[in-house]
């Protein structure tokens, strides 16, 4: 667990008022938010969204739209991952008919 | 060896320092790992590109590089550890969005309720130790009439346990129901498995379905096709009397609305397809009418055929 000074410390670019202002706007979630204690996810989300604004230039009002779509991806990227693991159990004759069926769902070509 | 900053940035190494950023930034945004999960490609060429860039985008490096006191792969900053590499994880839950299953619900009846829940509850994670019960698998036949308008049934299962399963009305062939917790148990805590229960349908010798649409043939005679009427035609909820308008042809299809199958989508319509039957004897009456008839009211429903072909 990191403190606020912490992640200052760790995430170059980081001021507290970025921080304080990106967790009030809900871009970072402290993991104890009591304590305002972070987390290595919180910290390496800092990264990025310093990138995003400093580096790679987006403008702050473009940041949250980014944000949303990065965690719908990884969202949909775990369930699929889920999906994956639950279709490694099945029997490899069920795994094959799944297979097939997905294939002829995207029309055989890609 | 590094390639060479400015051909990795595709800039001339005269370029001005707002074009050199400008160029960074292009192939920064198509390029940045979170942006790309899961793209290791593209993570090389970002990992270049930010490479470059630190030395050609910072003018003191970039006097030093030009002036060859350093070389492209000279300032090697510590590893970053990407957001990414977390957002997957236990840690990432937090943050991982459900906005993208809202409709999924629709998509499948059977799955959708599973999707999206862990996102942001983020009771994820452990999930992968869970002693979970695995999901146990059965086929069950079930007649076209009790697919159609859904029904309960008990399965015997080869261990003499019974599990009872309620069909739901408009269930397709070849679907799958999930039994919440009816397959094999789960080992210590761990929540039993899934019981998978995959519906073929009976086909029925009168009755055939199209989504939730029923379709049926239904014969009429010769003067019942001429001079129009009611006839009696079976429906999934009993038989009925549909009109048969003046002059019907084989093929045309009367739609006898909300007579199909009810399912949470809607309900569908019986479509009767007519078929007209000649008497199974052409006796002198018909034959001598037909001739008389067919002096004065000839008609070609072969024009268009040879128009055509």
């Amino acid at each position: 667990m990191l403190s606020e000074r912490d992640i200052i410390a760790r995430v170059q670019h980081l001021t507290v008022t970025r921080l304080r202002v990106w967790v009030k706007q809900g871009w970072i979630k402290p993991v104890d938010e009591a304590a305002q204690a972070f987390s290595e996810a919180d910290a390496a989300r800092a990264v990025l969204i310093c990138n995003l604004e400093d580096q790679l230039g987006f403008a702050e009002e473009d940041v949250p739209v980014l944000l949303s779509l990065i965690d719908q991806i990884h969202g949909l990227r775990s369930e699929l991952m889920g999906v994956l693991a639950a279709l490694e159990d099945l029997p490899p004759d069920v795994r094959a008919t799944v297979r097939m069926r997905i294939e002829s769902r995207r029309g055989g070509g890609r | 060896m590094a390639d060479d900053p400015y051909s990795v940035l595709g800039v001339a190494k005269t370029a001005s320092a707002t074009d050199i950023t400008k160029a960074y930034r292009k192939l920064a945004k198509k390029l940045h790992p979170d942006l790309n999960p899961g793209d290791k490609v593209a993570e090389e060429k970002f990992k270049k590109v930010t490479a470059a860039y630190d030395i050609v985008g910072d003018e003191a490096k970039r006097a030093r590089y030009d002036r060859g006191e350093i070389d492209a792969s000279g300032q090697e900053k510590p590893q970053q550890r990407y957001y990414r590499e977390y957002a997957g994880g236990e840690d990432g839950a937090r943050y991982r969005s459900a906005a993208g299953f809202e409709d999924i619900g629709e998509f499948s009846d059977l799955f959708g309720d599973l999707f999206g829940r862990g996102g942001a509850a983020g009771a994820r994670g452990g999930a992968r130790f869970s002693m979970r019960g695995q999901d146990a698998q059965y086929r069950l036949e079930v007649d076209f009439l009790d697919a159609v308008k859904g029904t309960k049934t008990r399965i015997t299962l080869p261990d003499g346990e019974t599990l009872d399963v309620t069909i739901p009305a408009g269930v397709t062939d070849g679907q799958v129901l999930r039994l919440k917790g009816k397959g094999h148990p789960g080992l210590g805590e761990g929540e039993p498995g899934d019981a998978l229960v995959e519906i073929s349908v009976r086909p029925h010798p009168v009755f055939k379905r199209e989504g939730d649409d029923i379709i049926v043939e239904v014969p009429i005679t010769f003067d019942e096709a001429v001079l129009g009427g009611k006839v009696e035609v079976p429906t999934i909820g009993g038989r009925v009397f549909a009109t048969i308008p003046v002059g019907s042809n084989t093929g045309q299809t009367l739609r006898l609305k909300g007579r199909g199958i009810k399912s949470k989508s809607g309900t569908g319509d019986q479509l009767v397809k007519l078929n007209v039957v000649m008497p199974e004897r052409i006796d002198d009456e018909l034959k001598d009418f037909a001739e008389t008839w067919r002096k004065s009211h000839a008609y070609d429903p072969r024009r268009k055929l040879k128009e055509q072909a």
